[in-house]
Protein backbone atom coordinates (compact mmCIF):
# COMPACT_ATOMS: atom_id res chain seq x y z
CA UNK A 1 0.00 0.00 0.00
CA UNK A 2 1.41 3.33 -1.02
CA UNK A 3 0.92 6.08 1.56
CA UNK A 4 1.29 9.81 1.19
CA UNK A 5 1.58 12.20 4.14
CA UNK A 6 0.34 15.78 4.03
CA UNK A 7 1.32 18.13 6.86
CA UNK A 8 -1.55 20.61 7.11
CA UNK A 9 0.35 22.91 9.47
CA UNK A 10 0.56 26.42 8.02
CA UNK A 11 -1.45 25.40 4.94
CA UNK A 12 -4.85 26.72 3.88
CA UNK A 13 -7.78 24.33 3.31
CA UNK A 14 -7.48 25.02 -0.41
CA UNK A 15 -3.79 24.05 -0.42
CA UNK A 16 -4.46 20.88 1.56
CA UNK A 17 -7.35 19.86 -0.70
CA UNK A 18 -5.35 20.51 -3.86
CA UNK A 19 -2.60 18.28 -2.47
CA UNK A 20 -5.14 15.58 -1.53
CA UNK A 21 -6.66 15.55 -5.01
CA UNK A 22 -3.29 15.47 -6.72
CA UNK A 23 -1.85 12.71 -4.53
CA UNK A 24 -5.08 10.65 -4.56
CA UNK A 25 -4.47 9.62 -8.15
CA UNK A 26 -1.08 8.03 -7.37
CA UNK A 27 -1.48 6.61 -3.85
CA UNK A 28 -3.64 4.19 -1.89
CA UNK A 29 -3.80 6.11 1.36
CA UNK A 30 -3.35 9.72 2.41
CA UNK A 31 -2.56 10.75 5.97
CA UNK A 32 -3.29 14.33 7.00
CA UNK A 33 -1.06 15.38 9.89
CA UNK A 34 -1.77 18.44 12.08
CA UNK A 35 -5.30 19.09 10.77
CA UNK A 36 -5.98 21.28 13.85
CA UNK A 37 -9.78 21.32 13.29
CA UNK A 38 -9.35 22.80 9.79
CA UNK A 39 -12.54 23.27 7.74
CA UNK A 40 -13.41 21.61 4.38
CA UNK A 41 -10.79 18.84 4.53
CA UNK A 42 -11.18 16.43 1.56
CA UNK A 43 -14.09 18.45 0.13
CA UNK A 44 -15.22 17.10 -3.23
CA UNK A 45 -12.81 14.16 -3.27
CA UNK A 46 -13.97 11.70 -5.93
CA UNK A 47 -11.12 9.15 -5.86
CA UNK A 48 -11.90 5.89 -3.98
CA UNK A 49 -8.95 6.34 -1.65
CA UNK A 50 -8.37 5.94 2.10
CA UNK A 51 -7.78 9.18 3.99
CA UNK A 52 -6.72 9.33 7.63
CA UNK A 53 -7.21 12.70 9.29
CA UNK A 54 -4.84 12.43 12.23
CA UNK A 55 -6.60 14.76 14.70
CA UNK A 56 -9.76 16.82 14.63
CA UNK A 57 -11.46 18.27 11.56
CA UNK A 58 -13.53 21.47 11.38
CA UNK A 59 -16.68 22.15 9.37
CA UNK A 60 -17.73 20.21 6.23
CA UNK A 61 -15.16 17.41 6.57
CA UNK A 62 -15.56 15.11 3.58
CA UNK A 63 -18.32 17.20 2.03
CA UNK A 64 -19.46 15.93 -1.40
CA UNK A 65 -17.10 12.96 -1.47
CA UNK A 66 -17.81 10.10 -3.87
CA UNK A 67 -16.16 6.83 -2.89
CA UNK A 68 -13.41 7.87 -0.49
CA UNK A 69 -13.05 6.23 2.93
CA UNK A 70 -12.18 8.92 5.43
CA UNK A 71 -11.25 8.23 9.03
CA UNK A 72 -11.00 11.11 11.51
CA UNK A 73 -9.35 10.01 14.73
CA UNK A 74 -10.42 13.17 16.58
CA UNK A 75 -13.64 15.20 16.46
CA UNK A 76 -15.47 16.91 13.61
CA UNK A 77 -17.28 20.25 13.52
CA UNK A 78 -20.53 21.06 11.72
CA UNK A 79 -21.78 19.15 8.65
CA UNK A 80 -19.32 16.24 8.33
CA UNK A 81 -20.08 14.19 5.19
CA UNK A 82 -22.46 16.85 3.89
CA UNK A 83 -24.05 15.82 0.55
CA UNK A 84 -21.73 12.84 0.05
CA UNK A 85 -22.88 10.35 -2.56
CA UNK A 86 -20.76 7.27 -1.85
CA UNK A 87 -18.00 6.26 0.53
CA UNK A 88 -17.42 6.28 4.26
CA UNK A 89 -16.67 8.88 6.92
CA UNK A 90 -15.73 7.52 10.35
CA UNK A 91 -15.29 9.95 13.24
CA UNK A 92 -13.77 8.49 16.39
CA UNK A 93 -14.75 11.43 18.60
CA UNK A 94 -17.78 13.71 18.71
CA UNK A 95 -19.27 15.89 15.99
CA UNK A 96 -21.17 19.14 15.73
CA UNK A 97 -24.49 19.93 14.08
CA UNK A 98 -25.74 18.55 10.78
CA UNK A 99 -23.85 15.24 10.66
CA UNK A 100 -24.48 13.68 7.24
CA UNK A 101 -26.61 16.59 6.08
CA UNK A 102 -28.27 15.79 2.75
CA UNK A 103 -26.29 12.62 1.99
CA UNK A 104 -27.28 10.67 -1.11
CA UNK A 105 -25.43 7.50 -0.11
CA UNK A 106 -22.51 6.07 1.83
CA UNK A 107 -22.03 5.81 5.58
CA UNK A 108 -21.21 8.37 8.24
CA UNK A 109 -20.24 7.11 11.70
CA UNK A 110 -19.73 9.24 14.80
CA UNK A 111 -18.46 7.09 17.66
CA UNK A 112 -19.45 9.55 20.39
CA UNK A 113 -22.11 12.30 20.59
CA UNK A 114 -23.44 14.37 17.69
CA UNK A 115 -24.98 17.85 17.78
CA UNK A 116 -28.33 18.97 16.38
CA UNK A 117 -30.09 18.15 13.10
CA UNK A 118 -28.21 14.91 12.40
CA UNK A 119 -29.15 13.61 8.94
CA UNK A 120 -31.26 16.62 7.97
CA UNK A 121 -32.60 16.33 4.41
CA UNK A 122 -30.68 13.08 3.84
CA UNK A 123 -31.89 11.07 0.88
CA UNK A 124 -30.14 7.72 1.21
CA UNK A 125 -27.23 6.10 3.04
CA UNK A 126 -26.60 5.36 6.71
CA UNK A 127 -25.66 7.54 9.64
CA UNK A 128 -24.61 5.89 12.90
CA UNK A 129 -24.22 7.85 16.13
CA UNK A 130 -22.49 5.89 18.88
CA UNK A 131 -23.58 8.31 21.61
CA UNK A 132 -26.42 10.81 21.79
CA UNK A 133 -27.88 12.79 18.90
CA UNK A 134 -29.23 16.32 19.36
CA UNK A 135 -32.28 18.42 18.61
CA UNK A 136 -34.32 17.78 15.41
CA UNK A 137 -32.31 14.77 14.28
CA UNK A 138 -33.73 13.56 10.94
CA UNK A 139 -35.16 17.00 10.08
CA UNK A 140 -36.92 16.75 6.68
CA UNK A 141 -35.31 13.33 6.21
CA UNK A 142 -36.20 11.87 2.81
CA UNK A 143 -34.63 8.43 2.95
CA UNK A 144 -31.89 6.24 4.41
CA UNK A 145 -31.26 5.30 8.01
CA UNK A 146 -30.08 7.06 11.13
CA UNK A 147 -29.04 4.75 13.94
CA UNK A 148 -28.54 6.28 17.39
CA UNK A 149 -27.07 4.07 20.10
CA UNK A 150 -27.58 6.66 22.84
CA UNK A 151 -30.48 9.04 23.41
CA UNK A 152 -32.12 11.32 20.86
CA UNK A 153 -33.16 14.84 21.84
CA UNK A 154 -36.29 16.93 21.20
CA UNK A 155 -38.34 16.88 18.00
CA UNK A 156 -36.77 13.70 16.61
CA UNK A 157 -37.78 13.13 13.00
CA UNK A 158 -39.20 16.65 12.57
CA UNK A 159 -41.14 16.68 9.26
CA UNK A 160 -39.65 13.34 8.23
CA UNK A 161 -40.94 12.23 4.81
CA UNK A 162 -39.17 8.89 4.21
CA UNK A 163 -36.48 6.77 5.84
CA UNK A 164 -36.17 5.62 9.44
CA UNK A 165 -34.40 6.59 12.65
CA UNK A 166 -33.47 3.72 14.95
CA UNK A 167 -32.89 4.71 18.56
CA UNK A 168 -31.53 2.43 21.27
CA UNK A 169 -31.81 4.95 24.11
CA UNK A 170 -34.50 7.41 25.11
CA UNK A 171 -36.51 9.51 22.67
CA UNK A 172 -37.05 12.88 24.34
CA UNK A 173 -39.84 14.01 22.01
CA UNK A 174 -41.04 13.52 18.46
CA UNK A 175 -41.24 16.14 15.74
CA UNK A 176 -44.21 16.81 13.50
CA UNK A 177 -45.10 13.87 11.23
CA UNK A 178 -42.98 11.41 13.22
CA UNK A 179 -44.22 8.32 15.01
CA UNK A 180 -42.59 5.46 16.92
CA UNK A 181 -42.85 1.80 15.95
CA UNK A 182 -41.36 -1.35 17.38
CA UNK A 183 -38.64 -2.83 15.19
CA UNK A 184 -39.34 -6.10 13.39
CA UNK A 185 -37.05 -9.04 12.59
CA UNK A 186 -36.02 -7.56 9.29
CA UNK A 187 -35.06 -4.29 10.95
CA UNK A 188 -33.05 -6.17 13.57
CA UNK A 189 -31.24 -8.15 10.89
CA UNK A 190 -30.36 -4.99 8.99
CA UNK A 191 -29.21 -3.22 12.14
CA UNK A 192 -26.97 -6.15 13.06
CA UNK A 193 -25.39 -6.21 9.62
CA UNK A 194 -24.75 -2.48 9.58
CA UNK A 195 -23.52 -2.16 13.15
CA UNK A 196 -21.36 -5.30 13.02
CA UNK A 197 -19.73 -4.04 9.83
CA UNK A 198 -18.76 -0.85 11.68
CA UNK A 199 -17.38 -2.69 14.72
CA UNK A 200 -20.21 -1.95 17.17
CA UNK A 201 -20.46 -4.95 19.47
CA UNK A 202 -24.04 -5.20 20.74
CA UNK A 203 -25.71 -8.19 22.35
CA UNK A 204 -29.00 -9.69 21.18
CA UNK A 205 -30.64 -8.13 24.24
CA UNK A 206 -29.31 -4.71 23.22
CA UNK A 207 -31.08 -4.99 19.88
CA UNK A 208 -34.42 -5.48 21.65
CA UNK A 209 -34.08 -1.91 23.02
CA UNK A 210 -34.27 -0.27 19.58
CA UNK A 211 -37.32 1.74 18.56
CA UNK A 212 -37.95 2.99 15.06
CA UNK A 213 -39.06 6.53 14.19
CA UNK A 214 -40.82 6.74 10.85
CA UNK A 215 -43.14 9.19 9.04
CA UNK A 216 -46.82 9.30 9.93
CA UNK A 217 -47.65 10.35 6.40
CA UNK A 218 -45.77 10.59 3.11
CA UNK A 219 -47.73 13.74 2.22
CA UNK A 220 -47.85 15.62 5.52
CA UNK A 221 -48.21 19.17 4.24
CA UNK A 222 -50.80 19.46 1.46
CA UNK A 223 -51.72 15.92 0.40
CA UNK A 224 -54.73 13.86 1.44
CA UNK A 225 -54.57 10.37 2.89
CA UNK A 226 -56.17 9.00 -0.29
CA UNK A 227 -53.28 10.41 -2.33
CA UNK A 228 -50.60 8.55 -0.42
CA UNK A 229 -48.68 5.81 -2.12
CA UNK B 1 -20.43 35.00 11.08
CA UNK B 2 -18.22 36.20 14.00
CA UNK B 3 -16.03 34.17 16.35
CA UNK B 4 -16.44 34.17 20.12
CA UNK B 5 -14.20 32.77 22.82
CA UNK B 6 -13.84 32.72 26.58
CA UNK B 7 -11.39 31.17 29.01
CA UNK B 8 -11.20 30.88 32.81
CA UNK B 9 -8.29 29.72 34.98
CA UNK B 10 -10.11 27.75 37.63
CA UNK B 11 -7.68 28.48 40.47
CA UNK B 12 -8.61 32.17 40.34
CA UNK B 13 -4.94 33.16 40.19
CA UNK B 14 -3.21 35.41 37.68
CA UNK B 15 -2.10 33.66 34.47
CA UNK B 16 -1.04 34.75 30.95
CA UNK B 17 -4.68 34.83 29.88
CA UNK B 18 -4.00 37.49 27.24
CA UNK B 19 -1.71 35.10 25.42
CA UNK B 20 -4.29 32.31 25.65
CA UNK B 21 -7.12 34.47 24.32
CA UNK B 22 -4.99 35.97 21.56
CA UNK B 23 -4.25 32.48 20.28
CA UNK B 24 -7.92 31.50 20.52
CA UNK B 25 -9.05 34.56 18.59
CA UNK B 26 -6.34 34.19 15.98
CA UNK B 27 -7.62 30.65 15.40
CA UNK B 28 -11.09 32.13 14.84
CA UNK B 29 -9.89 34.87 12.49
CA UNK B 30 -11.61 33.23 9.50
CA UNK B 31 -14.98 33.88 11.18
CA UNK B 32 -14.63 37.66 11.01
CA UNK B 33 -12.00 40.04 9.64
CA UNK B 34 -13.57 43.42 10.50
CA UNK B 35 -12.54 43.98 14.09
CA UNK B 36 -11.54 42.10 17.21
CA UNK B 37 -11.72 42.65 20.92
CA UNK B 38 -10.69 41.41 24.33
CA UNK B 39 -12.04 41.84 27.86
CA UNK B 40 -9.29 40.61 30.17
CA UNK B 41 -10.35 40.31 33.80
CA UNK B 42 -8.37 40.22 37.01
CA UNK B 43 -5.06 41.76 35.95
CA UNK B 44 -5.56 45.51 36.25
CA UNK B 45 -4.87 45.71 39.99
CA UNK B 46 -6.81 48.95 40.48
CA UNK B 47 -7.63 50.13 43.98
CA UNK B 48 -11.21 50.63 45.15
CA UNK B 49 -13.00 53.36 43.14
CA UNK B 50 -10.21 53.54 40.55
CA UNK B 51 -11.24 53.21 36.90
CA UNK B 52 -9.47 52.89 33.58
CA UNK B 53 -10.91 54.83 30.62
CA UNK B 54 -10.22 53.95 26.99
CA UNK B 55 -10.96 56.96 24.82
CA UNK B 56 -10.83 57.08 21.03
CA UNK B 57 -9.65 60.50 19.84
CA UNK B 58 -9.21 61.74 16.29
CA UNK B 59 -5.72 63.06 15.61
CA UNK B 60 -6.58 66.74 15.54
CA UNK B 61 -4.74 69.73 17.06
CA UNK B 62 -5.86 70.50 20.60
CA UNK B 63 -8.37 67.64 20.86
CA UNK B 64 -6.34 65.50 23.27
CA UNK B 65 -5.84 68.51 25.54
CA UNK B 66 -9.58 69.23 25.46
CA UNK B 67 -10.27 65.67 26.58
CA UNK B 68 -7.71 65.88 29.37
CA UNK B 69 -9.14 69.22 30.54
CA UNK B 70 -12.66 67.79 30.54
CA UNK B 71 -11.62 64.79 32.63
CA UNK B 72 -9.50 66.88 35.00
CA UNK B 73 -12.43 69.19 35.67
CA UNK B 74 -14.33 66.21 37.07
CA UNK B 75 -11.52 64.15 38.58
CA UNK B 76 -7.73 64.40 38.30
CA UNK B 77 -6.03 62.13 35.80
CA UNK B 78 -3.73 59.89 37.83
CA UNK B 79 -1.96 57.99 35.04
CA UNK B 80 -2.11 58.14 31.26
CA UNK B 81 -0.95 56.37 28.12
CA UNK B 82 -1.37 56.96 24.40
CA UNK B 83 -1.70 54.00 22.05
CA UNK B 84 -1.46 54.79 18.33
CA UNK B 85 -4.21 53.19 16.28
CA UNK B 86 -5.17 53.33 12.60
CA UNK B 87 -7.24 55.69 10.42
CA UNK B 88 -5.93 58.86 12.16
CA UNK B 89 -7.11 57.91 15.61
CA UNK B 90 -5.32 57.38 18.90
CA UNK B 91 -6.48 55.54 21.98
CA UNK B 92 -5.98 57.63 25.10
CA UNK B 93 -5.96 55.63 28.30
CA UNK B 94 -6.21 57.25 31.67
CA UNK B 95 -6.71 56.17 35.24
CA UNK B 96 -9.05 58.18 37.43
CA UNK B 97 -10.70 57.87 40.85
CA UNK B 98 -14.41 58.38 41.43
CA UNK B 99 -16.48 58.47 44.59
CA UNK B 100 -18.60 55.61 43.36
CA UNK B 101 -19.40 53.49 40.30
CA UNK B 102 -22.52 55.57 39.70
CA UNK B 103 -20.28 58.47 38.61
CA UNK B 104 -18.65 56.48 35.81
CA UNK B 105 -21.40 56.60 33.17
CA UNK B 106 -22.02 60.37 33.63
CA UNK B 107 -18.26 60.97 33.22
CA UNK B 108 -18.25 58.90 30.02
CA UNK B 109 -21.29 60.78 28.67
CA UNK B 110 -19.61 64.11 29.42
CA UNK B 111 -16.48 63.14 27.47
CA UNK B 112 -18.61 61.75 24.62
CA UNK B 113 -20.04 65.24 24.04
CA UNK B 114 -16.69 66.34 22.54
CA UNK B 115 -16.74 66.02 18.74
CA UNK B 116 -14.55 63.28 17.25
CA UNK B 117 -14.12 61.69 20.67
CA UNK B 118 -15.79 58.57 22.03
CA UNK B 119 -15.15 56.63 25.21
CA UNK B 120 -14.74 53.01 24.22
CA UNK B 121 -15.19 51.89 27.81
CA UNK B 122 -14.53 52.52 31.47
CA UNK B 123 -13.76 49.62 33.79
CA UNK B 124 -12.49 48.64 37.19
CA UNK B 125 -11.77 44.92 37.12
CA UNK B 126 -11.04 44.24 33.46
CA UNK B 127 -9.05 45.67 30.59
CA UNK B 128 -10.92 46.30 27.35
CA UNK B 129 -8.96 46.16 24.12
CA UNK B 130 -10.87 46.46 20.86
CA UNK B 131 -10.00 47.83 17.48
CA UNK B 132 -10.63 47.43 13.78
CA UNK B 133 -8.57 44.96 11.75
CA UNK B 134 -7.06 41.56 12.28
CA UNK B 135 -6.30 39.86 15.58
CA UNK B 136 -2.54 39.67 15.02
CA UNK B 137 -2.32 43.38 14.19
CA UNK B 138 -4.41 44.38 17.19
CA UNK B 139 -2.41 42.00 19.40
CA UNK B 140 0.82 43.67 18.29
CA UNK B 141 -0.62 47.16 18.75
CA UNK B 142 -1.84 46.53 22.30
CA UNK B 143 0.58 43.78 23.47
CA UNK B 144 -2.35 41.52 24.27
CA UNK B 145 -0.08 38.49 24.61
CA UNK B 146 1.58 40.06 27.66
CA UNK B 147 -1.66 40.71 29.52
CA UNK B 148 -2.18 38.78 32.73
CA UNK B 149 -5.45 37.91 34.40
CA UNK B 150 -7.82 35.26 35.69
CA UNK B 151 -10.28 35.01 32.80
CA UNK B 152 -11.18 36.70 29.55
CA UNK B 153 -13.62 36.83 26.65
CA UNK B 154 -13.00 37.90 23.07
CA UNK B 155 -14.40 38.29 19.58
CA UNK B 156 -13.60 38.40 15.89
CA UNK B 157 -16.25 40.37 14.02
CA UNK B 158 -17.96 39.85 10.67
CA UNK B 159 -20.28 42.83 10.73
CA UNK B 160 -23.87 42.38 9.58
CA UNK B 161 -26.08 44.84 11.45
CA UNK B 162 -24.02 47.93 12.21
CA UNK B 163 -20.96 49.84 11.11
CA UNK B 164 -17.36 48.73 11.48
CA UNK B 165 -15.51 50.92 13.96
CA UNK B 166 -13.85 50.60 17.34
CA UNK B 167 -16.97 51.38 19.32
CA UNK B 168 -19.03 48.74 17.51
CA UNK B 169 -16.28 46.15 17.91
CA UNK B 170 -17.10 43.62 20.62
CA UNK B 171 -17.01 43.24 23.60
CA UNK B 172 -19.88 45.56 24.46
CA UNK B 173 -20.17 46.72 28.05
CA UNK B 174 -23.07 47.68 30.30
CA UNK B 175 -22.88 50.20 33.12
CA UNK B 176 -26.00 48.99 34.94
CA UNK B 177 -23.63 47.15 37.27
CA UNK B 178 -19.81 47.17 37.09
CA UNK B 179 -17.79 45.35 34.49
CA UNK B 180 -20.25 43.21 32.53
CA UNK B 181 -19.21 42.47 28.93
CA UNK B 182 -20.64 40.45 26.04
CA UNK B 183 -19.32 39.07 22.76
CA UNK B 184 -21.87 37.73 20.32
CA UNK B 185 -22.30 35.74 17.12
CA UNK B 186 -25.70 36.12 15.47
CA UNK B 187 -28.79 38.31 15.50
CA UNK B 188 -31.50 39.08 18.07
CA UNK B 189 -34.63 39.28 15.94
CA UNK B 190 -36.95 40.57 18.69
CA UNK B 191 -34.45 43.31 19.48
CA UNK B 192 -36.99 46.09 20.10
CA UNK B 193 -39.10 43.85 22.31
CA UNK B 194 -36.04 43.25 24.51
CA UNK B 195 -34.80 46.85 24.37
CA UNK B 196 -38.06 48.63 25.14
CA UNK B 197 -38.58 47.40 28.75
CA UNK B 198 -34.89 48.01 29.51
CA UNK B 199 -35.17 51.62 28.32
CA UNK B 200 -38.35 52.08 30.36
CA UNK B 201 -36.27 51.08 33.40
CA UNK B 202 -33.87 53.91 32.54
CA UNK B 203 -31.05 51.95 30.97
CA UNK B 204 -29.16 53.93 28.34
CA UNK B 205 -28.58 52.53 24.84
CA UNK B 206 -25.79 54.13 22.80
CA UNK B 207 -26.20 52.10 19.58
CA UNK B 208 -28.74 49.98 17.72
CA UNK B 209 -26.38 47.03 17.82
CA UNK B 210 -28.12 43.94 19.21
CA UNK B 211 -25.02 42.96 21.21
CA UNK B 212 -25.44 46.09 23.30
CA UNK B 213 -29.02 44.96 23.93
CA UNK B 214 -27.78 41.58 25.23
CA UNK B 215 -25.23 43.10 27.60
CA UNK B 216 -27.81 45.44 29.15
CA UNK B 217 -30.30 42.58 29.42
CA UNK B 218 -27.79 40.38 31.28
CA UNK B 219 -26.56 43.23 33.50
CA UNK B 220 -30.17 44.07 34.37
CA UNK B 221 -30.88 40.44 35.30
CA UNK B 222 -27.72 40.23 37.44
CA UNK B 223 -28.75 43.49 39.07
CA UNK B 224 -32.10 41.91 39.92
CA UNK B 225 -30.32 39.10 41.74
CA UNK B 226 -30.13 36.40 39.07
CA UNK B 227 -27.03 34.22 39.13
CA UNK B 228 -25.08 34.30 35.86
CA UNK B 229 -26.35 30.90 34.68
CA UNK B 230 -29.93 31.85 35.59
CA UNK B 231 -29.65 35.11 33.62
CA UNK B 232 -28.33 33.20 30.62
CA UNK B 233 -31.12 30.61 30.85
CA UNK B 234 -33.77 33.33 31.03
CA UNK B 235 -32.24 35.11 28.01
CA UNK B 236 -32.67 32.01 25.88
CA UNK B 237 -36.38 32.01 26.71
CA UNK B 238 -36.77 35.74 26.04
CA UNK B 239 -34.59 36.33 22.97
CA UNK B 240 -35.46 35.15 19.46
CA UNK B 241 -33.13 34.69 16.52
CA UNK B 242 -29.96 32.79 15.72
CA UNK B 243 -27.28 33.51 18.28
CA UNK B 244 -24.62 32.30 20.63
CA UNK B 245 -22.97 34.73 22.98
CA UNK B 246 -20.46 34.80 25.84
CA UNK B 247 -20.71 36.98 28.93
CA UNK B 248 -17.79 38.15 31.04
CA UNK B 249 -18.26 39.22 34.67
CA UNK B 250 -15.70 40.03 37.38
CA UNK B 251 -16.13 36.44 38.62
CA UNK B 252 -16.39 34.31 35.50
CA UNK B 253 -17.75 33.67 32.04
CA UNK B 254 -20.85 32.06 30.57
CA UNK B 255 -22.30 31.07 27.20
CA UNK B 256 -25.86 30.83 25.87
CA UNK B 257 -27.14 29.48 22.59
CA UNK B 258 -30.49 30.07 20.85
CA UNK B 259 -33.26 27.51 21.11
CA UNK B 260 -32.88 26.29 17.52
CA UNK B 261 -29.12 25.94 17.83
CA UNK B 262 -28.42 28.05 14.77
CA UNK B 263 -25.05 29.39 15.91
CA UNK B 264 -22.15 27.27 17.15
CA UNK B 265 -20.70 26.87 20.61
CA UNK B 266 -18.26 24.29 21.98
CA UNK B 267 -16.81 23.74 25.42
CA UNK B 268 -13.87 21.90 26.92
CA UNK B 269 -12.34 21.86 30.37
CA UNK B 270 -9.78 20.18 32.57
CA UNK B 271 -8.65 20.71 36.17
CA UNK B 272 -7.01 24.02 35.28
CA UNK B 273 -9.13 25.59 32.54
CA UNK B 274 -12.69 26.16 31.40
CA UNK B 275 -12.81 27.21 27.74
CA UNK B 276 -15.67 28.04 25.38
CA UNK B 277 -15.63 29.13 21.74
CA UNK B 278 -17.33 29.05 18.37
CA UNK B 279 -15.12 26.24 17.13
CA UNK B 280 -12.86 23.47 18.39
CA UNK B 281 -9.88 25.05 16.64
CA UNK B 282 -9.87 27.79 19.30
CA UNK B 283 -10.18 25.38 22.22
CA UNK B 284 -7.24 23.39 20.96
CA UNK B 285 -5.04 26.45 21.39
CA UNK B 286 -5.44 26.21 25.17
CA UNK B 287 -6.43 22.60 25.89
CA UNK B 288 -4.93 19.37 24.63
CA UNK B 289 -8.06 17.24 24.64
CA UNK B 290 -10.44 15.48 22.31
CA UNK B 291 -13.29 15.82 24.84
CA UNK B 292 -15.15 18.61 23.11
CA UNK B 293 -18.72 19.27 24.21
CA UNK B 294 -21.27 20.81 21.85
CA UNK B 295 -23.46 23.42 23.53
CA UNK B 296 -27.02 22.24 22.86
CA UNK B 297 -29.80 24.44 21.46
CA UNK B 298 -31.19 26.58 24.24
CA UNK B 299 -28.42 25.60 26.63
CA UNK B 300 -26.56 27.97 28.95
CA UNK B 301 -23.31 27.19 30.75
CA UNK B 302 -21.19 29.28 33.09
CA UNK B 303 -18.07 29.01 35.19
CA UNK B 304 -17.46 31.35 38.10
CA UNK B 305 -14.37 31.56 40.31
Amino acid sequence: MQEYIIDAHNKTPREVNQEIKKSAKKNDKIIIKNPNAMHYIAAGLTEPIEVLIDGSAGYFAGTMIHGAKIHINGNAGWFPGDNMTEGELIIDGSAGDGVGQGIYGGTVVVKRDAGSRTGEIMKEGNIIIGGNSGFMSGLFMMGGRIIVLGNISDDAGESIIRGAIYVKGKIKSLGKNAKIEEINEEDEKELKEILNSQGFDLTDTDYKDFKKIIPRSKRPFYGKESEEG
Amino acid sequence: MCGIAGVVYKDGKIHPVGDALTKMLDALQHRGPDSAGFAIYGGLGLSKNEYLLNIEIKESPGLLEEVKNTVNLITPIEKEEIIPSVENFIIYRCKVSLNSFSELKPLIMRIDKIDDVIVLNGSHSFEMIKDVGLVKDIAARYDTQDKMGTHAIGHTRFSTESIVDRYHAHPFQSYIIPDITVVHNGQITNYWKIRDPLERKGHIFETTNDTECIVHYIADKLNEGYKLEEALEQSVKDMDGPYSYIVGTPNGVGIAKDQLGLRPGVLAENDELFAIASEEVALREVLDTHDIEQISPGEARAYTI
